[in-house]
Parts: structure tokens; C-alpha cells; sequence
């Protein structure tokens, strides 16, 4: 009996759409996972977006080793794809203060998969990074 | 005051379609604003600014109705979804239309008044199906994770001598404001107004405040006509809808298929 309910609830999850909710709201607000980095050791993002109206807040990889978003600046030059700019700043494990600062680009803003990416520097270190609205 | 049928009578309100609600933006004495009418006579005529605002069914962006209280972002989300000619509007994918669309989305309603059970419910047979409750038992709105995000929100009404007044709270942000695409947040808070100033007329007023999209308030107001020998007919969106299929997003990936993967790079070339 136990294996079928495990067949049943791994069928389930193999065949279920993969989740994509409609958020009309601030495009850059939610949750976003991706990579950044080389392609060969890429490290992984979760970005934890709030809009209040007046700024955006949030958080990069929550958890222990997570940095707090300190500015996030927009440019709407191109309705399509807007520019955009975010700070953040954490600790590393050794508690060392770590500064990220992205460049990138907002795009396929009205779709459920929007897509984030640019250039992603942290710690000194500069990569890629992609990220895709959950 | 009765805002639907008497016994042995036929007939439902036709609700308009209204496309661009900020045409329909009045001032404090409940007249369109004077650049909206400068606008419209400029459409009639074919001139200049004709284009903008819809005035003549034109997509001008947000330059265009410099009434509008637009935040930066809310004004370029405006801009992108009038250059994409609305392709996003989740109304088109048979998604309930929210807020205060629901009062411009064509197809039938009918109001049924239940005074005994102090609520009036409200049935929208284009729409998706919807229906929407409204409480008239003076409740207090639920707090916190208590008000769960919705479509329609969350409503409390009172009668304020022949007008009901509908407070509204609870949006979530998976609609439009309409179909040219005018966005709003999980902020927002509606304030609606009815009023039968006659038989064959239902005057509707809807003032948005969201102050996560817009920098002030706003009002909109629009009549609705009775039908005086419809009945709610039956309406499936959902049915054969081809388009959804078709649908690529500015990615060229199909809307509705597969989602790009983290790492994916963007196709050039296809937006």
C-alpha cells in the first residue's frame, strides 16, 4: 500500500505543469531563482523581492549566509526591458561583510516567466547571472 | 432600493465594455475630466490627439493620459502592455477580471438582494463564471493573513440612503485594472458606488487608492443599462480558446509551455 501511494504521489509530481502564477503587481517583485557565475561552477540565486510602494526591499539567498537589498534603481528607457540596479550587503561564513552589486536586465515583464539577468558581482568576484520568476 | 428584478420580471443588466478605464476618470463634481472630453473631441474630430488615451480606440501610453497618477514603474508597465497590444491581459486567458473590471466586462448580471441573509450577491455570467458577495452584516474586514488575497477581494457594503457603498480590500495581483492594461497591486483598496436613478439605469462609481501603483487616488464612473428581457445566457470562455495555444511571449517561448531554465540564456532577436 505504501508503494503505491508513493507511485501515486511521484506520478503526481512528474506529471503536474510546473507552477507559473499570473502577478501583475511590480514586475520585479517575488521570488526568483537562478545562477550566477562561471558555467562550469555556477552558484546558485534566490532573490526574495517586496514592493511597498515607495522601495524595494528583500533579501538575496535567505538563510545564514544571506545579504539584505539596500538600493534597487530603475531605468525605463525600454517599456520591454528595463535596466536595473541592485545593491545588497551580508556576511560571508567567517562573518566577513560581503557587497553584491547587479547590473542587469528585466525582461518578458508581462509573461509568468519573467527573466532577470545581467552581470552579478560579489565579493569582487564578477559572473552572469540568470534568474526566472518562481 | 431595489437593484434587481420584481417577482414575474425578466431582465439583467448589461454591464459596458469598457477598455481603457482612465477614460472614464471624473472629478470631484462626477463629470469626465476636461482633458478626457478635450481628448474625445479631438477623436471625433481626427486630430490631433486623436491617438491618445483610446479616445479613438488609439493605444497612446502613459504620456497620453496625463491624469492618470502614474509611479514610474506603473507608468512603463502601461507603456509595454499598450506596445504589446495587451498580448498579457489575463482576461484574454479566461482569468476572472478583478476588481473593478468585473463592472466592465460585457455579458450579463444580475444582483440579487437577500436582506434576510444580509448579504447581496452579484452574478457575472461573462467573466469567466464569477460571483461576488458582498456583506452587508457590518463586519470588519479579517486582519493580517486573515484576508486572503483574491480576484474579486474581499467586501463589505452599506446603504447609505439609495446608494449602496461596497468597501473593497483584499486584491491580489493577478488582474488588470482593464484591458488596455492599466496595473495595480495587492494595495489596493476600492470604493464602489451604485445608484438606480431609474428603472433601465444602474450608475456605477469605483475609486481606486493603491498606493503601491498610483500616486493618488482616483474615480471612474460609468452607467450600466438594464435589459429589460435578458436572462443570464451561458458563456464559456474557456472553451476552444486556440488563442492561448498560439501565444509566444517576448522570449519566443510559448506562454502556456515550457519555462525557460535557470541559466538559460534569452533568444536574441525575438522580441
Amino acid at each position: 500500500m505504501k508503494r503505491l501511494l508513493f507511485l501515486l504521489v511521484l506520478t503526481t509530481l512528474l506529471v503536474a505543469p510546473s507552477g507559473a502564477w499570473a502577478q501583475f503587481g511590480h514586475p520585479l517583485k517575488g521570488q526568483w531563482s537562478g545562477q550566477w557565475g562561471p558555467a562550469n561552477s555556477p552558484k546558485r540565486l534566490l532573490l526574495d523581492l517586496h514592493w511597498d510602494g515607495k522601495e524595494i526591499s528583500g533579501r538575496v539567498n535567505p538563510g545564514d549566509e544571506n545579504a539584505t537589498v539596500k538600493s534597487v534603481t530603475f531605468d525605463y528607457s525600454d517599456p520591454s526591458a528595463w535596466k536595473v540596479r541592485l545593491t545588497a550587503e551580508g556576511k560571508d561564513k567567517s562573518g566577513k561583510p560581503v557587497s553584491i552589486s547587479v547590473d542587469g536586465t528585466l525582461e518578458n515583464i508581462g509573461a509568468y516567466s519573467k527573466l532577470f539577468h545581467g552581470t552579478w558581482t560579489e565579493a569582487g568576484q564578477k559572473g552572469d547571472f540568470t534568474l526566472t520568476r518562481n | 432600493m431595489n437593484f434587481g428584478r420584481v417577482p414575474g420580471e425578466k431582465g439583467v443588466w448589461a454591464v459596458p465594455y469598457i477598455t481603457n478605464m482612465a477614460m472614464r476618470v471624473v472629478g470631484p463634481d462626477g463629470q469626465l475630466l476636461p482633458a478626457i472630453r478635450e481628448q474625445q473631441a479631438a477623436a471625433r474630430a481626427g486630430g490631433a490627439g486623436a491617438r491618445g488615451g483610446g479616445g479613438g480606440g488609439g493605444r497612446g501610453g502613459s504620456k497620453s493620459e496625463p491624469w492618470m497618477p502614474w509611479m514610474p514603474w506603473s507608468a512603463a508597465v502601461y507603456d509595454y502592455n499598450s506596445k504589446n497590444e495587451s498580448k498579457y491581459d489575463p482576461e484574454g486567458y479566461c482569468l476572472p477580471p478583478g476588481g473593478p473590471r468585473m463592472m466592465a466586462t460585457p455579458y450579463q448580471m444580475e444582483i440579487i438582494q437577500q436582506p434576510e441573509h444580509k448579504r447581496i450577491m452579484m452574478i457575472f455570467e461573462g467573466a469567466t463564471h464569477i460571483w461576488r458577495e458582498i456583506y452587508m452584516d457590518g463586519r470588519k474586514f479579517p486582519e493580517g493573513d486573515a484576508l486572503n488575497p483574491t480576484y474579486l477581494g474581499y467586501s463589505v457594503g452599506k446603504w447609505e440612503g439609495d446608494t449602496l457603498v461596497v468597501e473593497n480590500k483584499g486584491f491580489n495581483e493577478n488582474s488588470w485594472l482593464d484591458y488596455f492594461g492599466h496595473p495595480h497591486t495587492d494595495q489596493m483598496h476600492v470604493i464602489e458606488k451604485w445608484t438606480r436613478p431609474n428603472k433601465g439605469t444602474l450608475h456605477y462609481e469605483a475609486t481606486v487608492t493603491d498606493t503601491g501603483a498610483y500616486t493618488r487616488p482616483f474615480t471612474m464612473a460609468w452607467d450600466i443599462p438594464w435589459r429589460a428581457d435578458g436572462e443570464l445566457p451561458e458563456y464559456i470562455c474557456q472553451e476552444n480558446n486556440r488563442y492561448l495555444n498560439r501565444l509566444e511571449d517576448d522570449l519566443g517561448q510559448p506562454i502556456f509551455g515550457p519555462r525557460p531554465q535557470p541559466g538559460q540564456k534569452p533568444a536574441s532577436g525575438t522580441r
